[in-house]
């Protein structure tokens, strides 16, 4: 899911890249300035990137709901299926990094074996699903964990055949070159200590972040509130981010990728974003109800209950 | 019906949005700070020199300058006058002068709201423009992205819903801004 396409590398190379070293980024909004305004946080409220990122809640309530008032909402069927598929996809690809360190590169039929025999271990997520929506999980898994292996056999076989001394090191990490669900501390811009990117690139600092669902315009708020957190973290500059969307259509799994640059414009977002939600936690205020609240919202029997 | 915004309200919200608020929804006397004195005779003498200057500070070799050009778009509910603009076979380019050496980010959107003026008052596509950075003597280029001609919308929906509203902003997050302010005697919270 997170190997780019040739067009796509092509992009990123010829236009992406170049237009993110070109547009630059205004030196208050790179992450390493998370001590001065406008990074530094205004209050001591600890939120989550998901719920900085996430306006799935158009007024915010739902952090309102979880952090002032300590509720948890029911997760949603879209939230469990992207749950599951989330963690399958991590799990396989480390299952991939550890049967190349286990065979090294002159066993590599052995890795071969390993990740075709890979199954995923059954998610205890699994429980709350009818057995038609868990059915139709499994059917996804089975068609995920197939086309990802493909990928990454064929990426082995790629560098198998383009470097005959390489070493289960570096064999590895040409494999597979990102670091999946990699913990970042977000304390330095008011956000919890324990964050994980679902995919990091390290050749080209690029966030990746996996959906399901729908593209939406505020996903862009996620790549981007791991790059000011990458910033200010390492200190190296993170231009790019790019959403990887997995749609199942029939037997098929489309995949859709929105590479962007990590601008101006989102990084004020996010900022702002993080201050309002942070202050509704810190100042206890209720931002009221969104007004647009569809009935899958984890939060729907507490805020329209009587609706 | 919605006030007619002026470009510099995108740099002041962006300062600080109670300047907004002690322009428009409560009105109130203000002094002119040396800051802003020495600011305008650079402008000034800016003006003057950059008529008899070549266009390679842009990275531009023929063009033709125009200065102070008030600008209003209806459609966009916003006015301002432009230090100047250049135009060249490929396009047109605002540009405005700033007594700083470094870019900030209020500057840039004002920047933007004077190239999304500037496209309708020519009639064609602006794909960015320029700030000169009077004390460096350098013009940096900033590019009208689609993002950026979105957010610089935003913020102009973000002026007018704090005029409408009439709501008293809170302290801004750049606290030592107030130091050398012009409504800073308004202000009973900050130090």
């Amino acid at each position: 899911m997170y190997f780019l396409a040739d067009d796509e590398r092509k992009q990123l190379l010829r236009y992406y890249l170049p237009k993110a070293r070109e547009l630059g980024v205004a030196e208050e909004l790179r992450g390493w300035n998370w001590h001065q305004p406008p990074l530094e946080p205004v209050y001591g409220a600890v939120l989550a990137l998901y719920e900085v990122a996430g306006k799935y809640c158009s007024s915010g309530r739902d952090v309102f709901l979880r952090r002032v008032h300590g509720i948890k909402g029911e997760p949603n069927l879209a939230m469990i299926q992207g749950a599951v598929l989330h963690e399958i996809l991590a799990d396989l690809l480390v299952t991939a990094k550890r049967a190349i360190y286990l065979h090294g590169a002159e066993n590599y039929r052995a890795i071969c074996e390993t990740l075709e025999k890979y199954t995923p271990a059954v998610s205890p997520q699994f429980a709350s699903l009818s057995d038609a929506e868990a059915a139709d999980l499994c059917r996804k898994v089975e068609i995920l964990c197939s086309f990802e292996k493909a990928r990454v056999l064929s990426r082995l076989q790629e560098m198998l055949t383009r470097h005959p001394y390489i070493g289960e090191d570096s064999l590895a990490n040409l494999t597979i070159p990102v670091v999946v669900e990699q913990k970042l501390n977000g304390a330095f811009l008011g956000l919890s200590g324990s964050l994980s990117t679902d995919a990091f690139i390290f050749s080209e600092p690029m966030i990746l972040d996996l959906k399901f669902g729908e593209p939406r315009d505020f996903h862009r708020l996620g790549t981007t509130g791991y790059a000011l957190v990458m910033e200010a973290l390492y200190e190296f500059p993170v231009n790019l981010g790019c959403i990887v969307y997995g749609e199942f259509r029939g037997d098929r799994l489309i995949v859709k990728r929105d590479i962007h640059i990590i601008s101006d414009e989102l990084r004020q977002w996010f900022i702002e974003e993080r201050d309002e939600k942070a202050r509704f936690v810190a100042e206890e205020i209720d931002p009221g109800l969104a007004g647009d609240c569809p009935s899958t919202c984890p939060f729907y029997q507490v805020c329209c209950a009587g609706g | 019906m919605d006030p007619v915004l002026k470009v510099s309200d995108i740099k002041q919200y962006l300062y600080c949005p109670r300047i907004i608020y002690f322009t428009y929804v409560l009105p109130v006397e203000k002094k002119t700070t040396p800051k802003m004195e020495v600011g305008k005779e650079e402008h000034l003498k800016t003006a003057r020199l950059e008529g008899r200057r070549r266009l390679r500070t842009y990275g531009l070799t023929e063009g033709k300058r125009f200065f102070n050009t008030y600008l209003f778009s209806p459609r966009l509910g916003l006015e301002g006058v432009l230090d100047m603009y250049i135009t060249v076979p490929r396009g047109s380019f605002p540009v405005d002068f700033k007594n700083t050496c470094r870019l900030a980010v209020n500057h840039k959107y004002q920047l933007l709201a004077y190239a999304l003026l500037l496209e309708d008052w020519l009639g064609r596509p602006v794909r960015g423009g320029f700030i000169y950075l009077i004390p460096l003597g350098r013009a940096v280029y900033v590019e009208a992205t689609p993002e950026a001609r979105l957010y610089t919308k935003r913020l102009l929906g973000a002026i007018r819903g704090l005029i409408e509203r009439e709501q008293f902003p809170a302290v801004p997050r750049r606290a030592g801004r107030c130091a050398d302010c012009e409504y800073r005697n308004y202000c009973g919270d900050v130090g």
